[in-house]
Formats: C-alpha cells, sequence, structure tokens
C-alpha cells in the first residue's frame, strides 16, 4: 500500500527541511565550530546518499507513470553524485572548491526535472504551481554552490542554500494536488476539483 | 532527546514513498492480467480521483482485433469510468486500452489483457503490440557494456590486481565501477521503457503519461527490472562511498550484488519463458553471463587501466589474468554450449531459422575472439614471462576488447530474440501463459 502523494511529499519535506536546518546552523555559527564534533560534517553528504538511496525505492514504486519513474531516477542520482562528492570534501579526498560544481548540476538537473515533470501552465492547479516554483527554486539555487566555485570565502553562498532547501520544505508542506492556486482551476481539471 | 529527535526526522526521510500528480488506476474489473471464468457484460476501470473521459477512453479488443466495447460512462463523481462490451466468449483472451484526462490535466494511458477461462497473456502481447525492435537490442547492448566495468572491471581489480595499487590506477577503477553502475541502472529503465512502449503504441509526450505497472508487477522482465533498478541504485551508492571514503574493501559487496543481480537478466530474457526451459539453462545463461563479463571486463582493464598507467604492474598483471582467462573461456564455452543445446536442440536449426544464424555469427566472433586471446597467451605471455619488452599490446588489447563489445552485441540481440518453438505438452496445453 503506497501513502498518497501529500503524505510523500511531506515526509520529504521533513528530509528537506532537517537538511536545510543543518546547512543553515553550519552556516551561522561557521565550519570550523560546527565541525568540531565531527559527525555533524557528515550529516549533509549521510542525508544527500540516504535520499538518493532511498529515492530509488521511489522510482520503482513509480511505474503508474513513466515521467515519474524517470524523474525519481534523475533525483536519486543527482542527491547520490552530490553527496559522494561531498563525502570525499570531508574526507579530505576532494581539495578544490570546483567540485562544489557537481552540487549545482544536480540542483539544476532536479530543478530542470521538476519543470519538464510539468507540463501545466504555473495557475492550473496548486500542484502545477507548485511544481513551476519548486522547479524554478532548485535552478536558481543552483547558483550557490556555483558561486561557491569560484568565490568559496563569501558566507552568502551556505546561507543561501540552506534557506533555499528550507523554502522548497515548506512548498512541499504546502502541497495538494488537486486544491485550486488563488482561487483558480482549470476547466480541463477533473470534476471532483471543481 | 536531540537524538530521538533525529532518529524520527531520519525514519522519515527513508520511509518509501510515491508521489502521484496526476490520476491512476486503482481497480479494473476485470482486473490486469486476470483470469475470469464468466464473460463480463462491463469493463469497469476506478482511479484515484476523478477523472475527465471520453466516448473512446476504454477499447476492448478481441484477439483478432475487433473492437468490443461500447460507448463509455462515469459514475461516482467522475472516479469511474465503464463501457458495456459484447460478444466475449469463453476459451479468448482479450486487451484492453485505455486513456483519460486526469484532474491536472495529463492524458494518461495503459494496456492490460484478461482472458475468459484462459489465463490472461503478458501485457507486452497485447493486441496491436509490436515486437522487439533495434531500440531493444540496443538498450540491451549497452547493459551489456556497462555490466562489462561494474563485474568485470571491478572483479578484476578485486580478483586479480594485486594490492595496494597506484592510486591513479585505483582512481580509474572507480570512476570505470561507478560509471558503468550508472549506465546499468538507465540503461535498465530506458530498455523498460522501450519494451512497454512497444505494447502501449504511444510515444513522445503521451508514453510520459503511460501506465508501466502491469508490465512491472506481471511480467517476469518487469520484476527483475524492479530488481536489477534498485540493486544497481544500491551498487552505484556503494561504490560512490567507497571512491568518496577510499575504501577499495568497500567494492567487495557491489561486485557480489553485482554478479547476483544479473541473474535477473536470465530470468528476464526471452528463452527463459520457452517451453523447455529448465533451472539448469537458467543457471548456465548466468554463468555464461557472468564468466562473459569477467572475461570482457578484464581484458578492457587491461587495455585501459594497466598499460597506460601502470607499467610496473603490467607484466604481473598480465600473467595472472592470462591463467584466469582460460578458467574463464572454459566454463564460458561450457556454459554457453548448454544454453545452445536447449535452445536449440536440433542442429540444423543453427543454419534454418535466424536465431540459429544469429547465434553462428556470434560464435564466429567469440572464435575471432578466442583466437587473439590465445595469440596474446601464445606470444605475448612467453616474452612477458621471460621480461622481454614487448610492443603494441595494447592496441592488440584495445582490439580484443573491440571485439568483445562487437560479441555483446550479438549476445543482446540473441537475448532478446526468439529461439524456434519447442513442441512440448506444457506448450500446447497453456499457450497464453508465457509471460517474457
Amino acid at each position: 500500500m503506497l501513502p498518497r502523494a501529500e503524505i510523500a511529499h511531506w515526509l520529504f519535506a521533513a528530509g528537506f527541511l532537517f537538511f536545510g536546518l543543518v546547512v543553515l546552523a553550519e552556516a551561522i555559527v561557521g565550519p570550523a565550530v560546527f565541525r568540531q564534533r565531527r559527525w555533524r560534517a557528515y550529516l549533509w553528504p549521510s542525508l544527500a546518499l540516504a535520499a538518493g538511496f532511498w529515492l530509488w525505492f521511489i522510482a520503482i514504486f513509480s511505474t503508474f507513470s513513466t515521467l515519474h519513474l524517470v524523474a525519481h531516477s534523475v533525483w536519486a542520482q543527482a542527491a547520490t553524485a552530490a553527496g559522494a562528492v561531498q563525502l570525499a570534501v570531508i574526507r579530505g579526498r576532494l581539495h578544490s572548491s570546483y567540485w562544489s560544481l557537481v552540487t549545482a548540476g544536480a540542483l539544476f538537473v532536479s530543478g530542470a526535472s521538476f519543470l519538464v515533470h510539468e507540463q501545466n501552465g504555473w495557475l492550473f492547479a496548486r500542484s502545477a504551481f507548485l511544481h513551476h516554483l519548486i522547479g524554478w527554486t532548485l535552478v536558481i539555487s543552483s547558483l550557490f554552490p556555483l558561486g561557491a566555485a569560484f568565490l568559496p570565502r563569501r558566507a552568502i553562498w551556505a546561507y543561501g542554500f540552506a534557506i533555499a532547501w528550507i523554502a522548497v520544505a515548506v512548498m512541499l508542506f504546502a502541497d495538494r494536488d488537486i486544491a485550486p492556486i488563488f482561487g483558480h482551476l482549470s476547466d480541463l481539471a477533473g470534476g471532483g476539483s471543481r | 532527546m536531540t537524538r530521538a529527535l533525529l532518529g524520527t526526522v531520519l525514519a522519515a526521510l527513508l520511509v518509501p514513498a510515491s508521489a502521484a500528480a496526476h490520476a491512476t488506476l486503482k481497480e479494473a474489473h476485470p482486473g490486469e492480467q486476470s483470469r475470469i471464468e464468466a464473460p463480463p457484460t462491463e469493463i469497469t476501470l476506478r482511479y484515484d480521483q476523478s477523472v475527465t473521459a471520453t466516448a473512446d477512453s476504454i477499447i476492448v479488443l478481441g484477439a483478432d482485433g475487433r473492437r468490443l466495447s461500447g460507448r463509455v460512462s462515469q459514475a461516482a463523481g467522475g472516479t469511474v469510468v465503464r463501457a458495456p462490451v459484447h460478444g466475449l466468449e469463453r476459451g479468448e483472451a482479450y486487451t484492453v486500452r485505455w486513456h483519460e484526462i486526469s484532474a491536472d490535466g495529463h492524458v494518461t494511458n495503459g494496456v492490460f489483457t484478461f482472458g475468459v477461462g484462459v489465463d490472461a497473456p503478458s501485457p507486452t502481447e497485447a493486441v496491436g503490440s509490436s515486437g522487439q525492435t533495434w531500440r531493444d537490442d540496443v538498450s540491451r547492448w549497452v547493459l551489456f557494456v556497462a555490466l562489462a566495468l561494474v563485474i568485470g572491471v571491478v572483479g578484476i581489480r578485486l580478483l586479480i590486481l594485486p594490492r595496494p595499487v597506484d592510486p591513479r590506477v585505483e582512481r580509474r577503477i572507480h570512476l570505470l565501477g561507478t560509471f558503468g553502475a550508472v549506465v546499468a541502472v538507465n540503461a535498465g529503465i530506458i530498455g523498460f521503457i522501450i519494451r512497454c512502449a512497444n505494447a502501449l503504441q504511444v510515444s513522445g509526450v503521451d508514453l510520459l503519461y503511460s501506465d508501466l505497472s502491469p508490465f512491472a508487477e506481471s511480467t517476469r522482465f518487469g520484476i527483475a527490472f524492479l530488481l536489477t533498478t534498485l540493486g544497481y541504485g544500491a551498487c552505484m551508492t556503494i561504490l560512490a562511498i567507497a571512491w568518496a571514503l577510499d575504501l577499495p574493501s568497500l567494492r567487495w559487496p557491489a561486485f557480489l550484488l553485482a554478479i547476483a543481480l544479473a541473474w535477473g537478466y536470465s530470468l528476464s530474457s526471452h528463452q527463459a519463458t520457452e517451453p523447455n526451459s529448465s533451472l539448469l539453462g537458467e543457471v548456465a545463461d548466468w554463468v555464461h553471463l557472468v564468466t562473459a563479463m569477467l572475461w570482457a571486463g578484464g581484458v578492457i582493464t587491461l587495455a585501459v587501466v594497466v598499460w597506460p598507467l601502470a607499467p610496473d604492474m603490467r607484466r604481473a598483471a598480465f600473467l595472472r589474468f592470462s591463467r584466469v582467462a582460460i578458467a574463464l573461456v572454459g566454463v564460458l564455452v561450457v556454459a554457453g554450449t548448454v544454453v545452445a543445446i536447449e535452445r536449440l536442440p536440433e542442429l540444423d536449426d543453427l543454419w534454418t531459422t535466424s536465431y540459429g544464424k544469429i547465434l553462428l555469427v556470434k560464435i564466429g566472433l567469440v572464435l575471432v575472439a578466442l583466437s587473439w586471446g590465445g595469440m596474446h597467451h601464445m606470444i605475448v605471455r612467453p616474452r612477458l614471462e621471460r621480461g622481454d619488452r614487448v610492443h603494441g599490446v595494447r592496441w592488440s588489447l584495445l582490439a580484443e576488447s573491440s571485439v568483445a563489445i562487437v560479441v555483446l552485441l550479438a549476445a543482446a540481440i540473441l537475448v532478446n530474440g526468439a529461439p524456434p518453438p519447442v513442441e512440448t505438452p506444457a506448450a500446447n496445453a497453456t499457450p497464453a501463459a508465457a509471460s517474457p
């Protein structure tokens, strides 16, 4: 038995909120203080890798739609790539700030998947509105790790990255698939939604 | 308290779930791939939310392609769609093709079959489905090449190469193995979608909103797809962690998992559903696949990792692989012979059937590859043992790798092809029960 879409969104929203708060905490106190306890440094890559692995479960349970199968597998791979690179950075295996470009790429690809995944306009329904909003938020937030790659000393990138994930979490918490948005719903939407 | 909160949040994140934005088919009567005893008078589809149906939202087809369904009506607030059917008879199987507009505007579609007094055929055999095409062959070929990287390259690193090795060698092994896992999982997904599209008979945007669940849940290749996708996703994650933490021994579970998952491809091949298939044949097919991947991966490793990056390791690696390759080729040939005898019980099938002809081409290519390997064994190995300097070995290994990759193409075409039918009592009793 699979949970309803809203439940799944809320579960991932909880995870993203936790992730965003972890990154925000690190941005506020600084990496030196945050990583005084070594395990804290591993939170970010561990959460990304765990999300990536469990997204495969969701992918194989998403065969009710080709697009959902493909989108979830793209998110799984993006999360795994970002998590693995960050883990290597934490372990000291990678040193260049340019490795942050992998996270930027993962965010961009994830956001693009959200946008491709939604074929309706912004105001068609709340789910359409949120898909557009989340997609563009992820695409735009890819600028933060991009900035960190070229200007790694500026804290704004870490703040922006953290706040973007908290914003995505709020959007997912607000998600409800067939509800109207701003009182508007397309005539094409099913009768039960009108 | 902090740990409890952390645990709760992590548990919430780790619970697998599904996110659906458009309507999905929750229930059908008759059920998908079901066998019923009396002909139904209507087809009923129930969705998880209201949908907009058209007059042709449900089309029921007989085995001869005749349309047997009437005008569609809706009930239960638009969540139930019904179509009357007429002329259905006991002893026949039928195809249902459906499409509707869900609440979010997406046009979703799907296909399933049911049987009246007989088992329902696989959805891949639904009326109107096309057979496998060159796209299926290419996706299977890419998958095999990827497996040669995951199983072969990683396996040769673990079994043949000494430890520790040059960091550059280790990095390239990590890169090839992880790349292989990524390609394997994506080639598997693409191959699955292509095979479903052959039956759904949709393309482009319509295919994006197709219901693939009947294929995933009621066919052998669908179940194998689910397991291998999850498994190679896990392989990918493990290999990525092994690279990030610089823990080469962590590749063992990924390697063993990849070998076990190769069984899924044997189970999902067309031949595994033939009436004369046996457990011995399936085991032989799996052993054939794994040994082929280890052999191909070994040659690739020597050509693109050891020779260019570790000159001081060339001699030891070549000699060790040379010894192992003899055993691999021996097992490969024996297992392949067992599989071939099962699929082509008559010798003249080799030149009278298209399957047999492709097999002959594959055997010819394998002989070329084996001759190449034999040349390495007979000419290069003795010189390396004497400590002589041998030129051109890398290019020769690259050429042997290329032949091996072409052999994998022939293997992909064979796996997707149907061997000549074998007359057995079981085959006559249940003609529509097979589901590849």
